[in-house]
C-alpha cells in the first residue's frame, strides 16, 4: 500500500451508551476510492462526521492528509471536501451564488474563475444562473459535489452520493467520481448501499457492521476471490446482521 | 482544476461577514423578512393612527367647550388646553413592536437555524476551514442587521406619519429619541431573535425548539408583566388607590412598608422580563408615561440607566452563550 492518507487508529464513538463506531482501525492509501459499506446504522455516517471533524470522537484518533483530526482540524477542513446525503443547498440563490459562498468559505483565492472552472469541469454551466430551487435531484446533487472540490481538496467524502438518482443521474456522479480521481488523484470516501456501484468505482471496500469493522479488501481481490456482483453483494450479506438473518430462515 | 491537488494556503478571510452577507441576501429573496416588517409596520402605524384619533377627539371636546364659554361670555382659561406631546402618540407603536415585533424576532432567529438545518449546508459550514462560533457570530449577524433594518423602516415610516399627522412637526430632539428608541428596540428584538436560534441550533426537534421559544415570548412578553402590573396594589383603581383616597406621599410610604417582602416579589417578577425593562426606557425616553412627559433627555436617560443596562447584558449573555455552545453533530440535520 502507498501512503495512507487516511488512518485510524481505535476510533470509537458512542450515543447513549451504545458504541456506533468500535474501536475502528483502518488505513486508505493516497489515492484510492474507498467504498464504505454496511447496514443502517452500522456506524458509516458517524465515522465520515469523525473524519470531517463534524464530530469529536470519543476515544481513539484518526489522521486525514497527514493532520490530526483532534489536534488540528482546521488543517483537516483545508484538506477535504464533503458532500452529505441529500444536500439541498440555497434554493434562492443561483448555483454560482452558492458555489461563490463556499469558495469564499473555504479561503479559495479568485473564487469567481474557480467556480467557473469547477462548473466546467461538471458540465454544469448552463446552470451557473439558475436558482437551486428549480434544480432535480441529480443537478442538486452535481453542485453539490461542485461546492466539494472547489478549493482542490486531497480527500473527498462522499455520503451515500447516489441516494435518490435515476440510473442516468447514477452513471453522471460516478463518471465523475472517477474523473476526480483519475485525473486529479482525490482520494474519494464513499459511504454507499450500492454494491453494483462499488464494483464499478471502488479500488478497495471495508465493511462495517454494528459499528466494527469487519471486512478490508481491495478491490481486485474482492472480485478475484468472489466473482460478479451478485457474489459480491453475497459477501455483503453474509457479514451483515440482515444478510445473516435472511440467510437463517432460508 | 488544471493543476494538481493544493489545498488553500489561509483560514477564510472573513467567514463571519461572507456568512452574514449571505443570509441577508436569502432573507431578502424569499421575502419573509419583507412581509413580517411591513406587517408590524401597518400594525404599528394603525396603533399610531388611533393614538392620533383620540387626540384629535380630545382637541374637538377642548375647542368645543371653549367655544361654548366664550358664547356664554365667560373666560376660556377655565379650562385647561390639552397638552400635545407628538412623541407620546409612539405609545401603541411601541407595544406592538414590545409584543409583534418580539414575536417576528422569534421566527427570524427559528428560521436562520432550521432552514441550515433543513438544507444539510450547516454541516458542509462546518467542515469549511472556519470554526464553529464563526458560523454562530456570522448567522446572529445577518439577523441582528435584518432586525435593524426592519425596525428602522418601521421607525422610520412611524416618523412620518407622525410628523404629517400632528401638523407640529418633530423637533431635533424628538428625532434623537426616536433614534435612541430604534436602537434599544433592536437590542430588545436580538434578545428573542438569540433564544429561538439557540433552541432551534441545539434543540433534537426543530419543531419543539419554535415552540419552547414561543414559551419563553409569552413569559416573557405578556405574562411577567401583565402579573407585575396586576400585582401592583396601587394599580387596583383607575387613577390609583393612594390618589382616589387622597392619602399623602409620608402616608403612602408608611403603607407599603408594611408590604415590602409582596413588593419585592412583584417587582422581581416584573424585573425578571426584558420587555419590562425596555418599556420602561422607552416610555420614558418618548415621554409617554407622564412623569417623564415634557422632562429633558439627558435626566431621563441617566434615571433609565439600568433598563438599559439589563437589556444591554441581557443580548449579551445570549450572544455569549450562542457562542459558546458546542454544536452538537446530531443537530446538524432537521429532526
Amino acid at each position: 500500500m502507498s501512503d495512507p492518507i487516511i488512518m485510524t487508529d481505535k476510533l470509537t464513538q458512542s450515543f447513549d451508551g451504545v458504541r456506533a463506531v468500535d474501536s475502528l482501525t483502518l488505513e486508505i492509501a493516497k489515492g484510492e476510492v474507498f467504498g464504505f459499506l454496511g447496514h443502517n446504522g452500522a456506524g458509516k455516517t458517524t465515522t465520515v462526521q469523525m473524519l470531517t471533524t463534524l464530530a469529536k470522537p470519543a476515544s481513539g484518533t484518526a489522521r486525514v492528509a497527514g493532520h490530526d483530526i483532534r489536534t488540528d482540524p482546521l488543517s483537516v477542513r483545508r484538506s477535504i471536501g464533503y458532500v452529505p446525503e441529500n444536500v439541498r443547498l440555497y434554493d434562492t440563490q443561483t448555483a454560482t451564488e452558492n458555489l461563490l459562498f463556499f469558495a469564499r468559505l473555504s479561503g479559495v483565492e479568485a473564487p469567481q474563475a474557480r467556480v467557473a472552472e469547477v462548473l466546467d469541469l461538471l458540465d454544469c454551466t448552463y446552470l451557473a444562473h439558475q436558482r437551486v430551487g428549480g434544480f432535480s435531484k441529480g443537478m442538486r446533487q452535481r453542485v453539490g459535489l461542485a461546492q466539494a472540490i472547489l478549493h482542490r481538496p486531497s480527500v473527498l467524502f462522499l455520503d451515500e452520493p447516489t441516494s435518490g438518482l435515476d440510473p442516468m443521474g447514477i452513471k453522471m456522479l460516478r463518471d465523475l467520481i472517477i474523473r476526480l480521481n483519475i485525473e486529479f488523484g482525490m482520494t474519494i470516501f464513499m459511504n454507499t448501499h450500492l454494491i453494483s456501484e462499488i464494483a464499478k468505482t471502488c479500488t478497495s471496500i471495508a465493511v462495517l457492521s454494528h459499528g466494527k469493522l469487519v471486512f478490508h479488501d481491495r478491490i481486485e481481490a474482492v472480485t478475484a476471490r468472489y466473482g460478479d456482483d451478485a457474489a459480491l453483494e453475497e459477501l455483503y450479506l453474509s457479514l451483515t446482521p440482515v444478510g445473516r438473518l435472511a440467510g437463517a430462515a432460508a | 482544476m488544471s493543476d494538481a491537488i493544493m489545498t488553500p494556503a489561509a483560514v477564510a478571510p472573513s467567514p463571519i461577514r461572507t456568512i452574514a452577507a449571505k443570509d441577508i441576501r436569502d432573507a431578502l429573496r424569499d421575502r419573509f423578512v419583507l412581509i413580517v416588517t411591513v406587517f408590524l409596520g401597518i400594525a404599528a402605524v394603525v396603533a399610531l393612527l388611533t393614538g392620533a384619533i383620540a387626540l384629535r377627539n380630545d382637541v374637538a371636546t377642548y375647542d368645543a367647550a371653549k367655544a361654548t364659554l366664550l358664547a356664554l361670555g365667560k373666560s376660556a382659561g377655565e379650562i385647561k388646553a390639552p397638552e400635545f406631546y407628538p412623541l407620546r402618540l409612539l405609545r401603541g407603536a411601541i407595544e406592538q413592536i414590545e409584543i409583534i415585533g418580539a414575536a417576528i424576532s422569534i421566527l427570524i432567529g427559528y428560521r436562520a437555524a432550521a432552514s441550515e438545518r433543513g438544507r444539510q449546508t450547516l454541516a458542509l459550514m462546518l467542515t469549511r476551514p472556519m470554526r464553529p462560533w464563526q458560523f454562530v457570530a456570522g448567522k446572529a449577524l445577518a439577523g441582528i442587521a435584518l432586525l435593524a433594518g426592519g425596525l428602522a423602516l418601521v421607525l422610520g415610516m412611524l416618523t412620518a406619519v407622525l410628523h404629517l399627522s400632528s401638523g407640529v412637526g418633530l423637533v431635533p430632539d424628538d428625532l434623537l429619541r426616536i433614534a435612541i428608541v430604534w436602537g434599544v428596540a433592536v437590542a430588545y428584538s436580538a434578545c428573542f431573535f438569540l433564544v429561538a436560534f439557540i433552541l432551534t441550533l441545539h434543540m433534537r426537534q426543530i419543531s419543539h425548539a419554535l415552540l419552547a421559544a414561543f414559551a419563553v415570548w409569552l413569559t416573557l412578553v405578556l405574562i411577567a408583566p401583565q402579573v407585575g402590573d396586576t400585582l401592583d396594589p396601587d394599580n387596583q383603581v383607575a387613577g390609583g388607590v393612594f390618589a382616589q383616597l387622597q392619602i399623602s406621599k409620608p402616608d403612602q410610604t408608611q403603607i407599603m412598608k408594611g408590604f415590602a417582602t409582596f413588593e419585592a416579589l412583584r417587582n422581581g417578577i416584573e424585573e425578571a422580563s426584558v420587555t419590562k425593562h425596555f418599556e420602561r426606557f422607552t416610555f420614558a425616553v418618548l415621554g409617554i408615561k407622564s412623569t417623564y412627559t415634557g422632562m429633558a433627555l439627558w435626566p431621563v436617560l441617566v434615571e433609565m440607566t439600568s433598563n438599559l443596562i439589563w437589556i444591554v447584558m441581557t443580548v449579551l449573555g445570549l450572544g455569549a452563550l450562542a457562542l459558546a455552545l458546542p454544536l452538537n453533530p446530531d443537530r446538524l440535520a432537521k429532526a
